[in-house]
């Protein structure tokens, strides 16, 4: 099983988009996969109609994967399973603080997905914190979606930053580039720039669209309902792209 | 993970889609697909080896055939439209569970099923699928089948309740393990049902041995007859391997059991029955033989292939004129009058001619099986290997009636003992009978040396050599394996379950 997350310390990147479609189409690929949304404004549940939980769990979340088990719900899409978020999940920070090695805890709850499922993919807060911390350890991808703005790129070297200096693997770092507006200098710049300072960033893009802010809308991952357009082109092959990552 | 709940409904005769969705639309958004339909062909031998397996091959185009289990398709196959044994099929599982479960036996259509299916989701008011399902109507028999089935998905169990609740009234039976074979089993078809033995009979230990003995003759002649069809066919070369087999039981039935039925009964039929099976022992032969070309060429060098080549020339055309003589004769009039004349002989009201006749046929068959393992230990005792192969021949012959004698009778029978010694018995009857083929082969192969066709005896010369060395090697797997089997666990063990009496045996 992979541990994918959609991670960015920034906001409004195109995290949520990231792993809504990415999860779509690993589950159309055939592989079993679990979507669990960490984001306590749950867009990524809302996108595919999955209501949290009336109850709170936060407290729960983190104790053993049987908290978490009882919590996924089927999507309108064979493979895919969701975990919804729910409100209280804004305390996983403070939760985590409470706990001891609470680092490793997110990793050891995820491991109990194993056998049912071949890829998780973490839809995540922004925000660089315990729980970030966390998903780092568990994840075996760090998804990053970086927006060519100066601000985006700054954001970027502090996570690269952070890496290195509390020694997490830089290589689990993958950055891509999204919202990319091609006729935009500033965009075109900064993606030069970076892809010539960091060779790791994925050779695909992700469009800013019009297409993917519909998915709101459309309570659906862009393939459901704009197949022929160049923002889902783009998610399919970004999660090619991704799927050959070893 | 706990399994959801899928449940298969087959719906009332007079229920429409338009009712279904009609019923669930009061509390659900329904989405129906495009109904797909499709024309499904099944394929197995003539015994249903596969069905009994629990396995469907089934294709749906002309090129590819799919095996089927239980769980699901397990492998796909490309292979051409007339495939009918399992060596025309490239190396993949159907090939492998075809040889192991069908063995010579040809694939044959056996039924096919058209299906229409219309697959549905129903939406919660969050416009969330929160149940799947299928209408599934099966054309397989005289008139549509229905079927509904409704998969329940994971956190939305309770919405699959309540569709399963609203469907209720228009259903007619709950299905358990819906699938293809369900659907083929609707049809209740002939060709899946056990055509092996005789467990339609009815056997009682309080029978009397005639009665008895004649309803088993005509079981006998019952499942030779079904051979007949696929010999004239020549379908495979099982039908008639197993034709034969049959009249074999048939001959040793009544010789076995020739004190419980009437003097002028044996006097008729044994003759005829005699006649039917000489008619067809070329034709084995020549079969055994083809069969055996694989192997043969095998075992010789490469420059004596084009000697065999010509020998299998030989044999074939051989066979072609042979099978066309015996699908001749089991089509003749002669062979129906023969077949019916049995038939109405065994049928004929029990006369109880003789003394054994109107006694219990499990006394008489328990005595018969003592009386025969006993007369076996006598002359096995006489066994050496010095001994002529014509006595391992009769060893052999004895066994197969012993054999014979306890699976006609197995249901009056202690069915935990009897299986076991019948184990012992086939482990023995295999020995004894690669032996014996190993003669018969060498035989038939010096019938074929011609001084005028060089290559081709050379080729002869060289398989009698290596048959006769093997058959050499085999003799004294022979003689262990019948000190093996005689034990005087074995005698204690046959006089326990058929008699008192307590001998000793070799060991």
């Amino acid at each position: 099983m992979r541990v994918i997350a959609s991670y960015s310390m920034k906001g409004g990147v195109g995290k949520t988009a990231t792993s809504v479609n990415l999860a779509y189409w690993a589950a159309k690929s055939g592989s079993k996969t679990l979507l669990i949304d960490l984001d306590p404004q749950g867009a990524s549940s809302y996108y595919f109609r999955v209501r949290p939980s009336t109850k709170k769990w936060a407290k729960r979340f983190f104790k053993a994967y049987e908290n978490l088990v009882t919590h996924i719900k089927a999507s309108d899409f064979e493979n895919l399973d969701v975990i919804p978020a729910h409100l209280s999940f804004r305390n996983f920070d403070s939760l985590l603080a409470g706990f001891k090695k609470r680092k490793n805890r997110l990793r050891r709850v995820l491991k109990g997905f194993d056998k049912e499922y071949d890829l998780v993919i973490l839809d995540c807060p922004p925000s660089i914190s315990h729980l970030s911390e966390s998903i780092f350890i568990a994840s075996d991808v760090l998804l990053v979606p970086v927006i060519p703005t100066t601000l985006s790129e700054r954001t970027f070297e502090q996570l690269m930053i952070f890496f290195k200096e509390n020694d997490y693997p830089q290589n689990k770092i993958v950055p891509f580039f999204s919202m990319v507006q091609n006729q935009k200098s500033l965009h075109k710049e900064t993606m030069r720039a970076m892809s010539a300072r960091y060779k790791i960033f994925l050779k695909t893009t992700i469009p800013y669209s019009s297409d993917i802010e519909k998915m709101g809308i459309h309570k659906a991952p862009v393939d459901v309902f704009a197949k022929s357009k160049q923002a889902n082109h783009a998610y399919r092959q970004l999660w090619e792209e991704v799927s050959k990552i070893e | 993970m706990n399994s959801l709940p899928v449940i298969t409904w087959e719906l009332s005769e007079t229920v429409q889609h338009a009712d279904i969705f009609s019923g669930l639309s009061s509390e659900f958004e329904i989405e129906i697909k495009p109904a797909i339909s499709s024309t499904l062909r099944f394929y197995d031998d003539f015994d249903a080896h596969l069905w009994q397996a629990n396995y469907l091959l089934c294709n749906a185009d002309k090129q590819k055939f799919q095996l089927i289990a239980h769980s699901g398709c397990i492998d796909t196959v490309s292979a051409p439209g007339d495939a009918r044994f399992w060596w025309e099929f490239r190396e993949s599982e159907v090939k492998a569970k075809l040889q192991k479960l069908i063995g010579l036996r040809a694939i044959l259509l056996v039924a096919s099923l058209r299906l229409l299916e219309t697959d549905f989701s129903l939406r919660n008011s969050d416009q969330k699928i929160v149940v799947k399902g299928r209408l599934t109507q099966s054309m397989g028999g005289d008139q549509p089948t229905c079927y509904c089935t409704l998969r329940a998905l994971r956190g939305y169990s309770k919405f699959h309740t309540r569709a399963a609740q609203i469907l209720e009234p228009l259903i007619k039976a709950k299905i358990k393990d819906f699938g293809l074979k369900c659907l083929l089993e609707a049809q209740d078809l002939e060709v899946f049902k056990s055509k092996q033995g005789n467990s339609v009979l009815l056997l009682t230990v309080a029978m009397q041995a005639e009665p008895a003995v004649r309803s088993i003759a005509l079981a006998m002649l019952d499942q030779a007859e079904r051979h007949v069809r696929g010999v004239i066919a020549d379908t495979d070369t099982e039908f008639l391997h197993q034709f034969r087999v049959n009249v074999r039981k048939l001959r040793s039935l009544i010789s076995l059991l020739k004190k419980t039925l009437p003097t002028t009964l044996i006097d008729t039929l044994k003759p005829k029955l005699s006649l039917i099976a000489g008619k067809t022992n070329k034709l084995r032969d020549l079969d055994v033989l083809i069969l055996a070309h694989e192997s043969y060429r095998t075992m010789l060098p490469a420059n004596f292939e084009s000697g065999l080549n010509k020998l299998y020339g030989l044999i074939e055309k051989q066979r072609k004129q042979e099978k066309n003589k015996v699908a001749r004769y089991l089509s003749s009039k002669d062979y129906k009058a023969t077949i019916a004349s049995c038939a109405a002989e065994f049928s004929l009201n029990s006369v109880f001619e003789t003394a054994m006749a109107s006694k219990s046929i499990a006394r008489v068959v328990k005595k018969l099986i003592l009386k025969r393992y006993h007369k076996m230990l006598a002359m096995c005792q006489g066994i050496s290997c010095q001994s002529p192969d014509e006595n391992i021949h009769a060893l052999r012959i004895e066994f197969k009636k012993l054999r014979y004698l306890i699976e006609f009778f197995v249901d009056l029978l202690p069915k935990k003992r009897i299986v076991k010694i019948v184990g012992e018995i086939k482990k023995i009857q295999t020995i004894l009978g690669d032996y014996n083929d190993y003669g018969v082969q060498i035989g038939i192969l010096n019938g074929y040396v011609d001084d005028a066709l060089v290559d081709m005896s050379n080729s002869l010369s060289g398989l009698i050599a290596i048959l006769h060395q093997k058959k050499i090697e085999k003799r004294s797997k022979v003689e262990s394996a019948i000190a093996d089997f005689f034990t005087e666990n074995m005698t204690n063990e046959f006089n326990l379950v058929f008699g008192i009496r307590k001998t000793k045996g070799l060991g």
